[in-house]
């Protein structure tokens, strides 16, 4: 895996004729950059632009890029930007094995590669189960495996933890974190939660609620 | 490819909306100016209108069509507001709502001969209280069936527009960003000392009442140019419109076809004028409404609400069971003679019977009903998703114009364009199977897409973004995963569409030149033929097959789609 | 998907079987008997013949011959939707004027010479109107009348008892509207039995001095009647098997019907009350023969000519006239037959509901066609606008 950083060149989402947030910063390979913010500034909208599904009406401007390659203009699903929310957002038709091996590349013995996956986490013979049947944190852990499993160039959070009770919240986030730091990817994380800031000990970088007309 | 699909789709969409119904207008219009190479008229005129002014009760039969539409729609509505007003946020909604929901698949012709057993003067109702109370030993000579102002229509049209009504209303209601700040602003004026049903009156309705206007016009429009109920249940000189349209298109003498097309130009104007006098009284509801809403009464028509709303339910429900079991009880009856409660003895011979002669019918049932909702289906989906890759752009003009598209086939009166349809399909030598899926697939398509856009519109996009972040073609997205997370709406839009299907009676006799037997026309056959016996058992055929299409829809996606029954 | 597509290909395959012919017989479908004998009929010519007889079960006739028309004014004269037509009367008399009959066949059959055509004229003569060999004669029928011996021990047996009998009973007798065959039946009878001219005129193309003296009695009788009719006169059943199911409920004590086997055949089913019983009035039961076409743009002509000819076997007519069946009137002459083919007529154990034997006393043959749509015209004329 190459080492590449995410980069972000005076991107910007606008609405109408107000631009609602303008990022412009470097993330390098297995380090957080967290967006903080008041809601309703355009934190999620901003990593929306990122992935490529800024929904209408919104725009956005400047350019993405992962090391030298220029992603702004692909369509979301060539992009390979990982992206977790603060649901775990399953998919219920597949069982949790089913679930990372929607992500992987195509391959063989990916039953046994989502099996071992799982076994990493704790999650020893869950392949089968029906994800409904799993609590929020053993939910939030999957759903990073699956992101992982993808094998992403970066990773984008947006409020991972916030549905997650105190105990699990503190636990999921030094995994994810170090499972982020150990696959030497960039990340992009927007919070308001200043615990998840300090733990993700990276840049932070606080936007506030400022509507400039252009 | 798969995006030239979806755009492709909403081509094909609007189209296929747009032309059958246009195409029929004109097919109607044409002769109705006298333009029929057919019998050798092939020069403009007003003729045919002026032969229709000749018919002397024509005023009488507008009036009916009027009164009838205008009544029914205006009782549903009531009794939807009395019921939500009494009931909402009680646990009787839940019980209604159930009880309410399989009287919305019944087709209307089911419900006018089930209405039709009931109110019959041998129906059940009279025999289980006579002679004792009554003295009759034979049924009374006045029935209420066919009488001269269609009130057995009103009662019947009400039955099936009532639970539409309340249910479009329940689903507005369901919206969880609508339902959440509703309740506390009941809540609030409860607390301010208002009765709930007042506040619902006050607070709620002027709300709702946007929201379920158009479903509410076209039920009226609907209404006013029902040609079953009517032809079962209404009076016959002078009858509804719509039925004089039928009973004229189907006149032995073929140049009465002119004065019918004419005749279904004026429904269509008779049915606007319905619309537009209800836009009118809209105004005047409104007016009053606003008007109670700041004079500070904390219990305005309480009482009224509550009474309507208990003897609307009691009604409904008794009215329902009783037509269930008296169809029941004559599906199996042997000789029965009059006043006595039950028959003499229970049969099978008119169920083994009715299923032999079923077999063609139901045979043409599925293969109209199945490639009808299968295909409305598969373009709903393709449309929505359209919809939703197209999301960057103009997404709420096309939203708009898109839906009221949909009601273009539920407001124009189907004896307007239906023959029109019918007769330049015949021009075309089309043969009869053709144009009865087009005439089906224009009444499906609406309500499977308005069925599934809840559902669509509502999935949580982020879903589909975390599935291309996996790295997932916006194709496979759709395939595996919008499509099989949507796998429950979809049914229940597939079964919606073969209920729609099944019931439709003058989009399969008409295009289909008689030729295709379906339950639905069957039964409509069959309850004026000599085996009220035999009808019933149609009737509860009629009944049985959509809600078999809901018992299935309900049950299969949960079955295929859903791992956590496999894993237990 | 394509999985999906081509499973239901193959659903349609199943349940669309390709048979080597099909031809689409338009007949009224409101009898379940006669239902049920059309279904037996397809059986017998798919194993003879190898052709299927699709019924196209019509609730009116005139739809059929309304279909055939449009078709030719569509320039459809090759491939027509319908091949083979059951009708009489003023639907004959409408095909035969547009010429939408093929012509000339009948006497190919060879079982139309059973029929004996040179003694029994009415084989080749429908409504007064002669049917140029465009149509073979399939059935008898004469009006009967059925009551309820539970209530009425005396029935009416003529039109002036039958007027008495709704005085003295309102709201328990009723007709259909005269767009209906036996509602116009109807009229022609109280026509027949009550005018005053020369019988022959009825049976001549009908003329406006005629129609005057005719409608004279005949409206007075009607004006007396329809007040003591069901619901008053004022709604009038469309069709007239609504008629027996009127009955059937007790609503109505008195009935009538074209098809006397029906009447037992629907106390069997229980449609009719086990106390109906069937007579004839005594001043005459108005009777016809009805028959089947073949339309001039058939494109299965020798194949519905062998189908027709089936129908005329001594087997199917047989079958046909047996109450349990249809009990339709056989046109067949029993001096033609053999001894073996006559017992194929024997009569089965008669119903108590059933006509007696001999039980016509007088049969009136239809009036001339034009007669129909005349009186039609007048009653409605009269008695406004019913639809």
């Amino acid at each position: 895996m190459k080492l590449n950083a995410l980069i972000l060149d005076e991107v910007e989402v606008i609405n109408n004729h107000h631009r609602l947030i303008r990022v412009n910063t470097r993330v390098s390979a297995g380090s957080v950059l967290t967006i903080m913010g008041p809601s309703g500034v355009g934190k999620s909208l901003l990593l929306s632009a990122i992935a490529g599904v800024l929904p209408a009406p919104f725009r956005q401007q400047g350019t993405i890029k992962i090391g030298d390659q220029d992603i702004t203009a692909l369509p979301a699903h060539r992009r390979g930007l990982g992206i977790l929310y603060q649901d775990p957002l399953l998919f219920e038709h597949l069982s949790v094995a089913q679930n990372i091996i929607f992500g992987m590349p195509p391959g063989t013995n990916k039953y046994v590669q989502a099996e071992e996956l799982l076994a990493g986490v704790g999650l020893e013979n869950y392949g089968r189960k029906a994800v409904q049947t799993l609590s929020g944190g053993q939910q939030a852990r999957v759903a990073l495996l699956r992101t992982l499993a993808a094998q992403p160039r970066a990773v984008l959070l947006d409020e991972p933890f916030s549905k997650l009770d105190m105990q699990t919240r503190a636990q999921t986030r030094k995994w994810v974190f170090d499972t982020i730091r150990q696959n030497k990817l960039p990340c992009i994380m927007v919070t308001h939660d200043e615990q998840d800031a300090r733990a993700a000990e990276g840049e932070v970088v606080t936007v506030s609620n400022s509507t400039e007309t252009i | 490819m798969f995006a030239a699909t979806l755009s492709l789709s909403r081509w094909i969409f609007i189209l296929a909306l747009i032309v059958p119904v246009g195409a029929g207008v004109l097919g109607v219009i044409l002769p109705a100016l006298s333009y029929f190479p057919a019998i050798g008229e092939t020069e403009f005129s007003l003729d045919a209108f002026d032969a229709l002014g000749a018919v002397q009760s024509l005023p009488y039969m507008i009036a009916l069509s009027l009164f009838t539409g205008l009544s029914a729609t205006f009782l549903a509505l009531f009794g939807t507001l009395a019921m939500l007003a009494v009931f909402y946020q009680t646990t009787g909604l839940q019980w209604i709502q159930r009880l309410l929901s399989p009287v919305l698949v019944i087709p209307h012709a089911a419900a006018a001969i089930a209405v039709g057993f009931l109110i019959a003067p041998s129906g059940w109702p009279v025999r289980l209280i006579s002679p004792a109370l009554t003295g009759w030993s034979l049924p009374p000579v006045f029935s209420p069936l066919h009488d001269a102002m269609g009130i057995a229509v009103i009662v019947a049209l009400t039955l099936k527009a009532l639970p539409f009504i309340l249910l479009m209303a329940l689903s507005v209601l369901a919206q969880p960003h609508l339902s959440a700040r509703l309740n506390k602003q009941l809540n609030l004026a409860v607390t301010m000392g208002y009765h709930p049903a007042s506040t619902f009156l006050k607070v709620a309705w002027p709300m709702l009442y946007p929201a379920i206007r158009l479903p509410v016009i076209a039920m009226l429009a609907f209404a006013t140019a029902n040609v079953e109920i009517p032809l079962v249940l209404g009076p016959g000189s002078p009858p509804t419109l719509a039925v004089a349209v039928l009973q004229w298109f189907n006149h032995i003498d073929i140049t009465m076809r002119l004065q019918a097309s004419a005749a279904a130009c004026l429904q269509v104007v008779v049915t606007c004028s319905a619309v537009l006098f209800w836009l009118l009284s809209e105004r005047v509801g409104a007016g009053l409404i606003s008007r109670w809403q700041l004079d500070g009464n904390r219990v305005t028509a309480a009482r009224t609400l509550k009474g309507v709303a208990v003897v609307t339910v009691l009604g409904i429900l008794t009215a329902v069971m009783l037509m269930l079991a008296s169809l029941t009880v004559w599906s199996f009856a042997a000789h029965w003679p009059f006043p006595q409660a039950l028959p003499d003895a229970i049969t099978v011979l008119h169920w083994a019977s009715g299923l032999t002669s079923m077999q063609t019918p139901l045979t043409n049932t599925l293969l109209l009903a199945v490639p009808v909702s299968l295909g409305a289906v598969l373009l709903s989906i393709l449309v929505l998703e359209y919809e939703k890759q197209r999301d960057h752009c103009s997404k709420l003009t096309d939203k708009v114009s898109g839906d009221l598209l949909l009601f273009i086939p539920l407001l124009i009166p189907g004896v307007a364009f239906l023959f029109g349809l019918t007769w330049l399909a015949q021009l075309a030598q089309a043969g009869q199977w053709l144009p009865t899926y087009v005439s089906h697939f224009v009444y499906v398509l609406p309500y499977v897409f308005l069925s599934l856009a809840v559902a669509y519109r509502r999935f949580d996009e982020r879903y589909r973004y975390v599935a291309y972040g996996l790295g997932a073609s916006p194709y496979n997205v759709f395939v595996r995963v919008t499509l099989p997370l949507l796998s429950a709406p979809i049914a229940i839009a597939f079964a919606l569409g073969l209920a729609i299907s099944f019931s439709q009676y003058l989009a399969t006799l008409l295009p289909g030149a008689g030729a295709i037997a379906t339950i639905t026309t069957e039964s409509v056959a069959v309850s004026a033929g000599g085996s009220r016996r035999l009808s019933a058992v149609y009737t509860l055929m009629q009944m049985i097959l959509p809600l078999a299409g809901f018992v299935l829809a309900w049950w299969l996606p949960a079955k295929w789609f859903n791992p956590a029954v496999h894993s237990r | 998907m394509i999985r999906w597509i081509s499973g239901l290909l193959i659903i349609n395959g199943l349940i669309w079987p390709t048979h080597a012919e099909t031809l689409q017989f338009y007949a009224w479908g409101g009898s379940p008997q006669v239902n049920q004998y059309l279904e037996w009929v397809s059986e017998q010519t798919q194993q003879q013949f190898d052709i299927t007889v699709n019924h196209v079960k019509l609730a009116d006739t005139s739809d059929a011959v309304s279909r055939v028309l449009a078709e030719k004014a569509a320039g459809n004269h090759s491939n027509g939707n319908v091949d083979l037509i059951w009708i009489n009367g003023e639907n004959f008399a409408a095909m035969d004027k547009h010429g939408l009959l093929h012509k000339n066949w009948v006497s190919e059959l060879a079982h139309f010479t059973l029929t004996n055509p040179t003694r029994n004229r009415n084989m080749t003569m429908d409504f007064g109107i002669p049917t140029n060999g465009q149509e073979a004669p399939w059935g008898k029928a004469a009006m009967v009348f059925y009551f309820n011996q539970r209530y009425l021990s005396r029935p009416p047996a003529n039109a002036s008892a039958l007027l008495a009998f709704a005085r003295q009973h309102p709201g328990r007798f009723a007709y259909p509207l005269p767009t209906d065959y036996l509602g116009i039946s109807f009229i022609k009878y109280i026509a027949l039995t009550l005018s005053t001219i020369e019988k022959e005129q009825l049976y001549q193309p009908v003329t406006e001095s005629a129609l005057d003296a005719v409608t004279v009695p005949l409206f007075d009788y009607l004006d007396k009647l329809h007040p003591y009719l069901w619901q008053q006169g004022e709604f009038f059943v469309r069709q007239a098997s609504r008629l027996q199911q009127l009955f059937a409920d007790n609503s109505l004590l008195l009935s009538f019907s074209f098809t006397a086997a029906e009447i037992p055949a629907a106390v069997s089913r229980y449609d009719l009350p086990l106390s109906t019983r069937t007579y004839a009035m005594q001043d005459g039961s108005l009777s016809n023969v009805h028959f089947i076409g073949i339309t001039y743009n058939s494109a299965h002509k020798s194949d519905a000519m062998k189908v027709v000819n089936f129908l005329l076997s001594p087997q199917a007519q047989a079958k046909k006239q047996r109450v349990s069946v249809w009990g339709d009137e056989t046109v067949l002459d029993m001096t033609r037959l053999t001894q073996d083919q006559q017992k194929l007529f024997a009569v089965d154990n008669r119903h108590p509901s059933s006509l007696p034997p001999a039980g016509h006393h007088v049969l009136l043959a239809e009036p001339h066609t034009s007669w129909t749509d005349a009186l039609r015209k007048a009653w409605f004329a009269r008695y406004g606008e019913h639809l």
